[in-house]
């Protein structure tokens, strides 16, 4: 089981610039995060029926970071608050 | 009197008999529950783990694997078909890496799809300290076949199942 924050939907567009996350082109705003990173990750579009979730721990390089996009027919949890 | 007595006396042989029955014969399921068990045991190593100790763990680690078991992994260039003494090797040298290592399972879901055939999806997870001081966290989804070889689980493929794509 892994524990992740949904942070797009299908369609839309994630990237990575300088740590910075990127969705549709606009900058998110992730209080959340505690450590900076400096990740780079090329544009790629979520897949229909995937949500794009990411760890709020950046402090590992994004090669050792498990995140991505994954089918929502696995995700078996949802926000408590 | 005499009558409860000889009635207390065979509750007690039967209790008995039931604890022998779950102890001394386990459910199938509870032998393939065992082999992720061991597997965690020795893969897992402690900082001060002595020679002898990595040299009987290492051997051990074979014991739990058929003549030929298939990797797959979609990430790091491992997928093959290794034979028990190649996965003892991978294992050493991936043990020698680290200064501590953990693997743990847990969410175990074991079904028998067809006889001597044990099929178990589960959750792994990976700690530990490299030798040269980095930090291991990796979890990942495994689906794992066992089969019934000489009245022992073995494990035979072991597939890392790619839960989420970058």
């Amino acid at each position: 089981m892994l524990l992740k924050r949904v942070v797009a939907l299908e369609g839309e567009r994630v990237e990575f610039r300088d740590g910075k996350l990127l969705v549709n082109g606009k900058a998110i705003d992730e209080p959340y995060v505690r450590y900076p990173c400096n990740w780079n990750l090329s544009p790629r579009q979520v897949e229909e029926g995937h949500v794009y979730v990411i760890g709020d721990n950046r402090s590992t390089p994004i090669e050792n970071h498990y995140f991505g996009q994954a089918s929502v027919k696995r995700v078996v949890g949802g926000p408590l608050w | 009197m005499v009558k409860s007595k000889f009635i207390l006396i065979a509750a007690m042989i039967v209790i008995a008999g039931i604890w022998a029955a779950v102890f001394f014969f386990p459910s199938e399921e509870k032998k393939v529950k065992k082999q992720f068990s061991l597997l965690s045991e020795w893969i897992s190593k402690d900082p001060n783990e002595s020679t002898l100790t990595m040299a009987r763990k290492v051997k051990n680690i074979g014991t739990l694997f058929a003549e030929r078991c298939e990797l797959r992994e979609p990430v790091y260039p491992l997928s093959g078909s290794y034979t028990r003494e190649e996965i003892t090797s991978i294992a050493l040298r991936g043990r020698a890496h680290f200064f501590d290592l953990s693997l743990k399972f847990y969410d175990l879901n074991i079904s028998f799809p067809e006889e001597g055939v044990a099929r178990v999806t589960l959750t792994a997870k990976l700690t530990g300290k490299s030798t040269s001081g980095e930090q291991m966290d990796e979890t990942r989804e495994l689906e794992c076949l066992l089969r019934k070889i000489d009245n022992q689980w073995l494990f035979s493929q072991l597939e890392v199942v790619e839960v989420l794509k970058k």
